[in-house]
């Protein structure tokens, strides 16, 4: 605040001295511009090779998804012709209304997985925090699910769920339980292919944001504890108003990243259900995908990529202005 | 006073009898896939799923990971996996951590912006750009030859590597803007510049930091499917294990033995890895200054 007040003030003190004005004004921008090349210069040898990549490989791509999306593009001719909004259009409008289903399936998913990944990371932190004995196990334990990549977890969850008695999910439920009365081929319906596809994603993710809070769990200091039990604070007291507000910051980071997962759902339900029935199951990268490489459709391949990225960057946007409200909140009460 | 410590004693006692009991039960839910997948790599497959399903090994037959070594490609994919890996993760972490320390540690106009466009395309889907990167690709030539970058190792690292910039620079920027000044100071006195600071100071100081984002993006890179499967796909000899299993999955529906022995063959290295590591990793600092920005 005060270094802004400053730079307010100085061209009225320019202003003083006249004649001399210009000369100055031009003086200090020159000095100024001097100083940015002189911080470019420092910087280049650190950022550029970044830069560079990015610049190409991510930056680059982006305006160039832009254009495919507008275009009909032939990658073998390399030919690229404008036709609009056509690409759009198409896939918006499309009788099957695969786009939709796949758009749809990327909100359940969200809807059902991150919750879940959300309270049982919370959850299993919090317990495995508590314990005295056999922390690494259990860590070590829940963090297995996230490293086994997602094709292997696809293909284990494939045979699980295999549509006959051979498959363990059909003989716990049918032959061992007798919940049901017939085997069920789960990946070639629309819900329980959707299920099986959520069970997975949120059974591979919970051990990320138990790993998380456990870090953001060990990071409260303890003095806190201490001073709560000063002020004759119970559990549940110390629980609410010490580990639930510490925690949240964290929170907030793993519902982002969850959510930002979710529209980066692809092998699973490559792997489990192929989008079948009729697309009931698919998601937009699986749809981009087969677009893409299947159909050679890359217009409305790029379209569809443009479309969830708008998608994420609105809901990552209106998440950060509602929790940014939260703390300005906050700060202006204890000022 | 003694009676309620030992009262004390004895309830903390049961709640951690508790608390172990609830984590133990569900470890053994959540470890059900993983039982699944071992058991039924020391199985004989043949054309048909056996029945009943089994949860619990009876025997020790290793015959599905003999074969599974003794296949031509296996080894080609190990290879490919161990050196893609390898290499991308030394050049995507040294590339940004000098990038971290420019943004964190000098000034220069547009700084701030440049940073929000970082941070902005962390937001946009990876898989947004696999089509114009697989066009630019195409577009590079290697020198003396007809052949593009499509199909080649340098083609498939240079994306890894420039994907994983903006956010590997995030995390660390944030980890040397908690660094403390004095120590670079010294530095400064003694006549060196950002590139002494950057070696002698933040290089060593950042270690459990670069260290952490080393073993994330080990596991991210190793096992990376999609842009492997657009990239180098076409080409057998640049399979990699991802690509591998599900080929192996693909081409012989019934033998589960096979893909499972694959399976397990691949997460050892990885799973090992975190086991060696995982009390030294710092994750705290992942999530600092991620609300703020």
């Amino acid at each position: 605040m005060i270094a802004l007040r400053h730079s307010l003030m100085e061209p009225t003190n320019l202003e003083h001295s006249g004649k001399g004005k210009h000369v100055q004004r031009n003086a200090v921008s020159k000095r100024k511009w001097k100083k940015g090349v002189k911080g470019w210069l420092a910087a280049l040898p650190f950022v550029l090779p970044g830069l560079i990549l990015v610049g190409l490989f991510v930056l680059y791509p982006m305006l160039f998804t832009i254009r495919i999306s507008l275009s009909n593009y032939r990658i073998v001719q390399g030919q690229i012709d404008f036709v609009g909004l056509k690409n759009y259009i198409n896939i918006l409008t499309d009788a099957s209304g695969r786009f939709w289903y796949a758009y749809r399936n990327n909100f359940l998913y969200a809807l059902v997985t991150v919750p879940l990944i959300l309270f049982g990371g919370m959850v299993f932190a919090y317990l495995i925090n508590n314990l005295k004995r056999g922390r690494t196990m259990f860590k070590v334990g829940f963090y297995l699910p996230v490293i086994t990549s997602w094709v292997i977890v696809s293909l284990v969850f494939t045979y699980m769920f295999n549509n006959s008695d051979r498959g363990l999910i059909n003989y716990i439920l049918v032959d061992k339980l007798h919940i049901l009365n017939d085997y069920v081929p789960w990946l070639l319906r629309e819900w329980s292919g959707n299920a099986a596809i959520w069970l997975m994603g949120a059974w591979k993710n919970i051990g990320w944001a138990m790993l998380i809070f456990l870090a953001a769990l060990q990071s409260i200091p303890r003095d806190l504890y201490e001073a709560a039990d000063l002020d004759g604070a119970g559990i549940w007291g110390k629980f609410r108003h010490i580990t639930i507000a510490c925690l949240k910051p964290t929170a907030y980071y793993v519902l982002v990243n969850m959510i930002i997962g979710s529209f980066n759902v692809f092998i699973q339900v490559m792997l489990l259900t192929e989008g079948n029935p009729n697309g009931r199951t698919s998601v937009l990268q699986y749809l981009l995908y087969d677009k893409a490489f299947g159909q050679f459709q890359f217009g409305e391949a790029s379209a569809i990529g443009l479309i969830s990225a708008v998608t994420i960057v609105i809901l990552t946007t209106l998440l950060n202005r509602m929790l940014k409200l939260d703390t300005v909140e906050k700060g202006g009460a204890d000022a | 006073m003694k009676r309620n410590l030992r009262g004390k004693k004895a309830g903390d006692t049961i709640a951690q009898v508790v608390i172990w009991t609830i984590l133990a039960v569900s470890l053994i839910i959540f470890s059900v896939p993983f039982l699944f997948m071992i058991t039924n790599s020391f199985e004989q497959f043949s054309f048909v799923l056996p029945y009943p399903p089994k949860l619990i090994p009876t025997q020790l037959d290793f015959s599905a990971y003999k074969y599974v070594l003794s296949q031509p490609f296996f080894p080609t994919a190990v290879k490919n996996s161990v050196i893609n890996t390898s290499i991308t993760v030394v050049l995507s972490v040294f590339i940004s951590t000098l990038s971290a320390y420019g943004f964190a540690r000098i000034e220069f106009p547009g700084r701030e912006t440049l940073f929000k466009i970082y941070l902005f395309t962390l937001m946009v889907p990876s898989f947004l750009n696999i089509i114009p990167q697989f066009i630019i690709l195409k577009g590079i030539h290697i020198p003396g030859t007809d052949m593009n970058l499509i199909g080649t190792r340098a083609g498939l690292i240079l994306v890894y590597v420039a994907t994983n910039v903006c956010g590997h620079t995030f995390f660390l920027r944030n980890f040397f803007r908690g660094l403390p000044d004095a120590l670079s100071e010294s530095v400064i006195v003694d006549g060196g510049g950002h590139g002494a600071i950057f070696f002698k100071v933040m290089l060593p100081l950042s270690k459990p930091a670069i260290g952490t984002m080393s073993i994330f993006a080990l596991q991210g890179f190793w096992e990376e499917y999609f842009t492997a499967k657009v990239l180098v796909g076409a080409n057998e000899s640049m399979m990699t294990l991802p690509l591998l299993l599900q080929r192996l999955h693909g081409q012989y529906a019934t033998r589960w033995e096979w893909v499972f022995a694959a399976s397990i063959l691949a997460l050892i290295p990885v799973v090992t890895l975190f086991i060696l590591f995982q009390k030294k990793m710092v994750i705290g600092g992942l999530t600092q200054g991620s609300v703020k920005e």
